[in-house]
């Protein structure tokens, strides 16, 4: 990808400049501007495009535990900061240049959707991105994509100019300069080739993206099985999340590839080729068919047996190197409790602790109903909906 | 969250643990897909997911009413009937966020839940006879 930046680069200078080493200098320095920002800014641009907000570990005890969990299991120095989005919607993305400013995030919706060993599962996948710094890697890719992108945004609007005032468009002021080594046949060929390098070079750096993007949730899901040793729950997981049809409020297409699902999945059956994400179901086809372990090797197997092919997803060296790991049993979720009550309990836990972040109040009438009423209306006499008892608020 | 209506703060009234967002200033109420679901669930209805896509199956309704926006989503709404014939008019998020009862439109359903003998197992009566729960005044 960084050869194409280089090479639009080149013909931008040649086209407009007649010199290939200038247009090289400008693509690489806006390139290096964009990295810098993204790189010390990136993750608290996307946590406020998101609107994330950070919860401390009374906030969500649950949550806080298996983060904690997970930073073990994987290894972490650093224990990530939480952060909750307060969005109906079922997603979670990771963010943070290195392991040392990372964060988690996590929809206020999955977080009530999820049981334990799912939201483990989640986790696991998240502090993966994190452990094995793609995020770093997915932020620099779509900052080199981003550059790629306006350049040649640019240079085409140029071009049009060129040829409307120029009277010959870059081959025109090309022509003019001394230093045109050949004819203006040679001009004409270079001006076709720019042209059509800058046409298809978005097209070529985002398929680029998309396919590092994918073979990182592979990885970042081989990793969830190995660090929770149960790679039944993120699948389960990923099932919930994938009925699911309620959209990402904040997602933009830049920030897709941080999701742990693409947020755009409802809007367009997107074609394999352009996804960020690998499809859902195969996914949770190769996660439920691991066996006889957690370990990559079993996810390798796994992957190879759904996909039907010869060649892996993880490197010999890495599976090899993380050993073997046996699956764990399921979870006994605490107190037995029938899971609807279960998941009651959750959303409320999970909605009340909104309410809190939000400085709400809650009223508790005598009928029975509870009123959880906004700062904006606190101080003045609300009736109860219910029984019509008024409550000083 | 904002009333679609009024535009200004609503309050959360939470019942038998399931929660509404009230307008003090219209009585209008928002029913939240995913509270929708719990009551379902608690209630042994198996779907409680498919709610809002239930509702979003009835015909639009037509009406001189206003389009109201979805809270959550900020996007027109549907405006259907449900409780049969006579039923009321609601709107509903093409997103299925929710459902939107205006003020009035509580007080037209707790008439025809008390008309009718009890409560069914199915998702509109279940619907109706939470709000009539909650609102019965």
């Amino acid at each position: 990808m960084g050869a194409l930046l280089v090479f639009i680069g080149w013909f931008i200078g040649l086209v407009f400049a007649a010199n290939g080493i200038a247009g090289l200098v400008i693509a690489l320095i806006i390139w290096g501007i964009m990295t810098l920002v993204a790189y010390f800014q990136g993750d608290n641009i996307l946590l406020s495009v998101a609107g994330a907000k950070k919860i401390s570990p009374s906030d969500h005890q649950q949550l806080y535990d298996v983060v904690e969990e997970m930073k073990i299991a994987s290894g972490l120095e650093k224990m990530p900061d939480i952060y909750i989005i307060d969005d109906p919607s079922l997603n979670a993305f990771a963010t943070g240049r290195d392991p040392n400013h990372a964060a988690v995030s996590i929809t206020s919706g999955l977080l009530q959707k999820l049981n334990r060993d799912e939201l483990q599962g989640v986790i696991g996948h998240e502090i993966s991105h994190i452990k094995h710094r793609d995020v770093l890697l997915m932020s620099m890719c779509s900052v080199l994509l981003g550059t790629i992108v306006i350049l040649s945004f640019y240079a085409s609007r140029m071009m049009m100019f060129g040829a409307i005032f120029g009277g010959g468009g870059g081959g025109g002021r090309r022509g003019s300069s001394k230093n045109s080594g050949g004819g203006g046949g040679a001009a004409i060929i270079i001006l076709v080739l720019a042209i059509l390098l800058m046409i298809l070079a978005p097209l070529f750096a985002q398929l680029i993206y998309f396919a590092i993007s994918r073979k990182r949730e592979y990885l970042a899901d081989a990793s969830s099985a190995l660090y929770t040793r149960y790679p039944a729950g993120l699948a389960s997981a990923l099932e919930k999340l994938e009925q699911s049809t309620t959209p990402v409020k904040n997602a933009t297409q830049a920030t897709a590839p941080m999701y742990i699902v693409n947020p755009f999945r409802n809007k367009l059956n997107v074609n394999n080729l352009t996804s960020t994400h690998p499809p859902l179901e195969e996914r949770i086809r190769i996660l439920r068919s691991m066996a006889g372990g957690a370990a990559y090797a079993n996810y390798d197997q796994a992957y190879r047996q759904v996909k039907n092919t010869n060649s892996g997803i993880i490197s010999p060296q890495s599976a090899a190197a993380a050993g073997t790991v046996g699956l764990r049993a399921a979870v006994a979720g605490g107190p037995v409790e029938p899971p609807v009550d279960d998941k009651v309990s959750r959303t409320r836990d999970v909605n009340d602790m909104m309410y809190r972040m939000n400085d709400y109040k809650t009223i508790e009438c005598e009928c029975g109903a509870k009123l959880k009423v906004p700062p904006s209306m606190q101080g003045s006499m609300i009736k109860c909906p219910r029984c019509g008892r008024a409550h000083q608020a | 969250m904002i009333c679609p209506v009024c535009n200004k703060d609503m309050f959360v009234i939470e019942y038998k643990r399931v929660e509404l967002d009230y307008c003090h200033i219209c009585k209008g109420a928002w029913f939240d897909a995913g509270e929708m679901e719990l009551l379902l669930e608690t209630a042994g209805l198996k779907d409680g997911t498919q709610a809002v896509h239930d509702v979003l199956k009835l015909p639009e309704a037509h009406t001189a009413e206003k389009k109201r926006r979805c809270p959550i989503c900020g996007k027109n709404m549907k405006k259907v009937i449900i409780g049969g014939e006579k039923g009321v008019m609601i709107d509903a998020c093409f997103q299925h966020h929710g459902l939107w009862f205006d003020g009035g439109e509580v007080a037209d359903l707790m008439k025809i839940v008390s008309e009718q003998a009890g409560c069914k197992k199915e998702t509109e009566s279940e619907i109706m006879c939470f709000l009539k729960d909650v609102f019965q005044g």
